[in-house]
This record gives structure tokens, sequence and C-alpha cells, in this order.
């Protein structure tokens, strides 16, 4: 790219109306709040609205289950906070069918949240059935599992000669802590940070892309449409006119990614925040860095796009259709990434790593999951400058085309035919 | 050497031949005028001459090379279709059209503050652009034309829109621009204007040039048996008279050409004979208008 005093004044310009606009610093200060607020409101959700008032009728197979059922629920956090009332009764098998029958009508009518059947045979087989209009409520299954299975584990070893360790053993749930295995020999346990980082991450890129993306398609829409294009390109090349542009939103944007991050670079270099251990980071600021370059080369990547199709489509609803292909390169990479949060070695994921356009999202999340191959690290490198700098040329030859066309919007046709043209 | 020389300047558009085969010079420290009607082909010409659109085929010569970067440092365009950025301040806009050129600095500010007082802009500074009236805002852009002190001014329909104080203005300006010694080259189809100002002309029509080169020697090549009157009265009794060859009756001007060899005091005897009360009577005058009429309408 050129820079010379053209390109200086056009980047001056854009940090001007874009970086300094009331706008683009009450967005960037927005987007955390709003991602915060949405987190919060989700806890909320599901700590309060998914499973209060909830009435669960438990019949057990015989008096002794029903007897234990009863002191085990009593004793959890749930039933204590009032959230749910549960009524445990003696039902055999043989009169489950006519009990739930009886107790069709207020179930269908919401007095019952659901009849949960412990039968005899669960000391054998530990089938329970769960009865409701919505049945399979994960919130609530997860809920009354544990203490269930206490009480099963407690009945089927009475008598055996256990003694109160075995029981507890038993009785216990397996846990499973991550440890990350790393070429220089460390083993370090991982809790969910680093997963939640990545999701972070990836959030940050995918909304920050599209929100300055869309910065980028508006600016060219209003400079074809206002014909201000015409003065500037009486004094700068088309070269030097989407150059300048692109430098000043791509400063705009990384300086905004820093403010979303000097809270994460926080957290990982100060003793500021006090955060539970298992979500501590393992990150350190080289990945930080390489963060905020690969974000600088997706921008490069994406706004030639976005710039191309404003000056391409000059109308809003044009516009719309125009860009749904480039929304789409930053969508289906941003779903990948959001794959490896479950796995993150996943087959697509890591292939997609090493992508053009892909690798710009799916590369970082998983260099903060799991430790890359440094073959694969340097391939998605060299990928991503090359596909930025393809990208860039194609987009350039386009946008001097397209922004000086008026009338209707063109075919994509004709949009490969001008890639023909003789510069 | 010529300032500026456009070389058979091609360039169609979906098989329509916008400018075809177009040639012209300007010579240094003149007034040029391209002029023509609607759709003409002047906009498009001046476009490849500021390299916005690439010519099919023909180049502009700048004293002798390829016009490039350093035409477009030293020119100061105003487009037919003119553009500001509506959420930019006055002065900010001012400032940045210069910097593009490569003009910053006090001097700068002090002659935009010039230039804004003499287009009654001052006081509106510092509001945005979108909040000028239409006038306005094509005063503004005449300013960032201007202001970086360019060696060609190029103005595509300098005049339209704008009222006659202001149309004053830019024409002094384009007077002071000449006799700092600046090239200044502009589009009109209102032929009275390019009549007063220009130097030098080319007519185009249809995408071809019709006409070119000194406006004086143009009008002397065509003031044979042209006879320009300024009159009160009923001219009717010229028409399909034997020493008339055409009128072109404007009201209270008119042009009247005469058929070959007839003596022009024929004439003025018949209008005082016929009671028509002359105020001017002009037997070497040709009207821009008349010309071009002459030229660009016969096929009509």
């Amino acid at each position: 790219m050129m820079i010379n005093y053209r390109t200086i004044a056009i980047i001056k310009r854009e940090l001007k109306a874009k970086l300094f606009s009331k706008s683009f610093i009450s967005m960037t200060l927005f987007i955390p709040i709003f991602m915060i607020g949405i987190l919060g409101i989700q806890t909320y959700l599901m700590k309060y609205e998914s499973d209060s008032n909830t009435v669960l009728f438990v019949a057990a197979g015989n008096y002794t289950l029903k007897e234990r059922l009863q002191s085990e629920f009593a004793d959890q956090d749930y039933v204590k906070s009032k959230d749910y009332t549960i009524v445990c009764l003696s039902v055999a098998d043989s009169k489950f069918d006519g009990f739930l029958t009886e107790r069709k009508k207020e179930l269908l009518e919401g007095k019952i949240s659901a009849i949960v059947q412990v039968p005899d045979s669960a000391l054998i087989k530990k089938d329970i059935g769960y009865y409701s209009t919505n049945p399979n409520n994960n919130t609530v299954h997860l809920k009354i599992r544990d203490a269930i299975n206490k009480v099963l584990v407690e009945t089927y070893f009475e008598g055996k000669n256990l003694s109160e360790d075995d029981l507890q053993y038993a009785k216990a749930r397996v846990s499973i802590t991550g440890y990350k295995v790393t070429k220089d020999e460390k083993v370090e346990e991982e809790g969910p940070g680093n997963t939640i980082l990545a999701f972070v991450f990836t959030f940050l890129i995918y909304f920050a892309l599209l929100m300055i993306g869309t910065m980028m398609m508006r600016s060219v829409q209003e400079e074809k449409n206002t014909r201000v294009v015409e003065v500037l390109l009486s004094s700068v090349s088309s070269f030097e006119l989407i150059s300048g542009k692109i430098i000043g939103l791509v400063i705009t944007s990384l300086v905004q990614m820093a403010i979303w991050l000097t809270p994460v670079m926080l957290l990982i270099s100060t003793s500021w925040f006090v955060i539970p251990p298992e979500l501590i980071l393992k990150i350190d600021f080289t990945l930080i860095l390489f963060f905020l370059y690969n974000y600088g080369i997706s921008l490069v990547t994406f706004l030639g796009l976005f710039a191309m199709v404003g000056a391409v489509f000059a109308n809003d609803q044009d516009a719309q259709n125009g860009v749904w292909p480039v929304t789409m390169t930053i969508m289906i990479p941003f779903f990948i990434a959001l794959s490896m949060m479950s796995n993150p070695e996943n087959n697509i994921a890591r292939i997609s790593s090493m992508l053009p356009i892909a690798s710009l999202m799916v590369m970082p999340a998983r260099l903060t999951m799991i430790e890359v191959p440094l073959w694969q690290f340097i391939l998605s490198l060299f990928v991503n400058l090359i596909s930025a700098y393809v990208i860039f040329r194609v987009a350039a030859k386009l946008y001097r085309i397209g922004i000086l066309r008026t009338g209707k919007s063109p075919k994509w046709s004709e949009i490969v035919k001008w890639l023909k043209y003789k510069d | 050497m010529h300032a500026l020389e456009v070389k058979n300047l091609c360039k169609s558009f979906n098989s329509i031949n916008a400018v075809d085969n177009v040639s012209f010079t300007i010579s240094e420290n003149s007034i040029f005028g391209l002029i023509g009607r609607n759709g003409a082909g002047k906009t498009t010409t001046i476009r490849m001459m500021m390299n916005i659109y690439l010519p099919d085929k023909g180049e502009v010569i700048l004293r002798g090379a390829k016009i490039g970067q350093e035409f477009r440092d030293r020119v100061g365009y105003l487009p037919e279709e003119r553009g500001l950025y509506k959420q930019m301040k006055v002065i900010d806009t001012v400032q940045f059209f210069a910097e593009v050129k490569g003009k910053t600095g006090r001097k700068l500010l002090k002659k935009a503050d010039e230039y804004l007082e003499r287009f009654g802009l001052l006081d509106r500074k510092n509001s945005k652009v979108e909040d000028l009236s239409k006038g306005n805002q094509q005063k503004l852009q005449f300013i960032t034309t201007i202001l970086h002190d360019p060696d060609f001014v190029i103005l595509d329909e300098p005049f339209s829109g704008l009222d006659p104080v202001n149309i004053n203005i830019i024409k002094e300006i384009i007077l002071e621009l000449k006799q700092k010694g600046k090239v200044i080259i502009f589009s009109t189809h209102l032929m009275d204007f390019a009549e007063k100002l220009c130097d030098e002309i080319a007519m185009i029509d249809r995408g071809k040039i019709i006409l070119s080169g000194k406006l004086s020697e143009i009008k002397k090549s065509y003031a044979q048996n042209n006879i320009s009157l300024h009159y009160r009265g009923d001219l009717s009794f010229l028409n399909e008279n034997p020493i008339i060859e055409s009128i072109q009756d404007f009201g209270n001007t008119t042009g009247i050409k005469l058929k070959h060899g007839t003596d022009s005091q024929l004439l003025l005897k018949m209008l005082v004979d016929n009671n028509i009360a002359l105020t001017k009577f002009d037997a070497n005058e040709i009207s821009l208008q008349e010309i071009f009429i002459n030229l660009a309408g016969k096929d009509e």
C-alpha cells in the first residue's frame, strides 16, 4: 500500500469521522456491557426462571424408597429455597398407570410440573420415568438425578456390609479434570477459563468485523451516492483511496479491540481481580499480540470486500443482497469456532484453521484452547497474508470500476467480467 | 507548446459512443470553454481529462507529457454533480480537500477564511455541511476547488444553480485566476457565459467536436453576412424576404444571416422604412449561440 500525504489525509479523515464519532465511542463501550448483560440475563433466567415453582410428584415403588427420597430431597438447596416442591409418594409399580391417569389433569393444567417414577426395578436397572408436558427438561433432570442416584445406591448396598467410605465412594460422581499437555513437558491443570476466553475472542472478532465492515460499506455508499468520490478521485487514485480508508478503519477497529481486550490483559498480568481458580487463564501476551495481528489481517481481508460491495451496489436493498456472501464468510468460521467449545480438536476446526478466510477466526480460538503444531500455525499465517493480498487486489479493482458506475446494480456475472478489465 | 492537449479521446458505454475521437488544445494562461448541449459528452470528456474515466482510446497531454499524478496535484476540479461529506464541518471540509492536495498550514486557513468571507460563509465555518443550503454547499465546493492554488482549474457547469450575485463572484474569481497565470477550463451549455469569458472554445455535439479554436477567430470567420440586432417592433415582414437566408429571433435580440452578396445597408433601410426602433445594429458580430445553433441544430 502506498503511504503518502494523500493517503494520510484520507486516513486522518476516516479516523476523525469514525474513531472519534460519538456513535462509535458509545458502541465500543456498549458492546462489553451488552455481552455482560446477556450473560447476566442468561444466568438469571437459568437460575430463577426456568425451574422456579417446579412441583414434582415422586412415585416411589415402595415405602422405604419413598421415605429415603423424601429425606434426601428435603436436604437439597432447591427444595430449601422453595423453588422446588417435591411430594414423595409410595406407589406400587402395578398401580402406577392408574396413579398417572388420576394426576393427568393436574399435569396438563400445570399444577404439577412432572411425575417422577422411581420403580422397584430402579434398584436393578436405575431406569427412572419422567412424565410431564415438558419431558426433556434438562434443568430438572440434572438437579434431581444426583439425589435419586444417592438413594438408589444407599438402598442397593444396604445389608451388604459396606463401610461408610465404600458407600460414599459408590455414591460419588466421576469428576474429570482437564490437564493440558504441552511440548515443553509441562503438564498443567486447565479449567474452562481458556475455553471461555476462546468463545470471547471468537465472539469479539465476529461482532467487530461485522460492525466495522458495515461501517465501511456505508461510508463507501455515502461517497458514491453524494458523488464526493468524483472529487476525491480527481486528487487521489482509487487504490490510494481504498488503501487510506482501509488503514483508517483498521486503526479504528484495532483501537476498539485493544479497549475490549484490556480487561483480559489486566486479568492475566495483575492480581486486581479475584476469580475462581478453575477459571484462571493460561495465556500470555504473545497470544494477545498474535490475536491483534491476526485481527488486523482479518480487517484488511474483509474491509476490502465490504468496500467493494459498497462501491458496486449503491442502494441499500441491492447492497443487502450483495453483502450476504461476505457475511457468510464471517458466519461460517464463527460457527466452526463455536463448535470447538465442545471438542477443540475436531477435524473441521483443524482443517479450517489453515484455510483462507476461515483461519482468521478459527486459529485464534484453537491457539487459546490447545497447543497447535508449529507448522499449522506458520501455514495459517502464510495463507492469511496471501489471501489478504489477493482479496485486497481484487476488491480494489472492483471498487475502482464500481465506484463511478451509476444506474441499476450489476449482475454477479457482470462483476466477474470486470475482473478481466485491464487496469 | 500547449498547456494541455486532448488527443483522439474515445469512450463508449454499452455500445453508445459518449465521446467519439475528441481532440482540442488549450493554451497557457487562457480561459477555455467546452460547450455543448446537455448529454453532448462534455462531462465524460472532462472525466477522462481528470483520469476518473479511463478512455477507450486517446490520451491527454500536459505540457508535452502524458497526464499522471503531477496533473492531479496541480488541478482543482469542480464536478457537475457536486459532492461533499454531509457530516463534516465547513472548515474541516476545506482543510481536508486542501490536505489531499498536500496543502496545510496557517496561510491556508487564512486564505480559506478570505474565500468564506467573500462568499458570505465565514459565520458558517463551524456548521455542518448538511445544515447549509444547496446554494451555499455549491459555493463551499467551489472554494474547495481553488483553495489549494491549482495551476489548472476545471469547472464542470460552474454556474448552474447559483443566483446572479454568486455567479458574478465566480466570474470575478475566474478572471482573477487568469490574471495570476492559471489555465481555466469550464464546460457549459450556456453560450452567453462562454462568449463573455472564454479565450478559446471547443464545441461538442453528440460526442464529436464540431468546432474548436480561439473564440475571436471563430467569430470572425462566421461574421460574414451576419447581423446582430437589438430592436423594438415587429420583424415579421422579413420572413420569406429574398435577401434573408435565416433569422434567429429571441424577442429583443435577433441574429440575421443575409444571402451571399447582399449589402447590409439594404437591410438597414428596410428596417427603418418599417418603423423598427433600433438600439443596436452590428454587422460584424455573430453570437456564439447562433454559431452553435447553426452547427449543432442543423440536424434536428
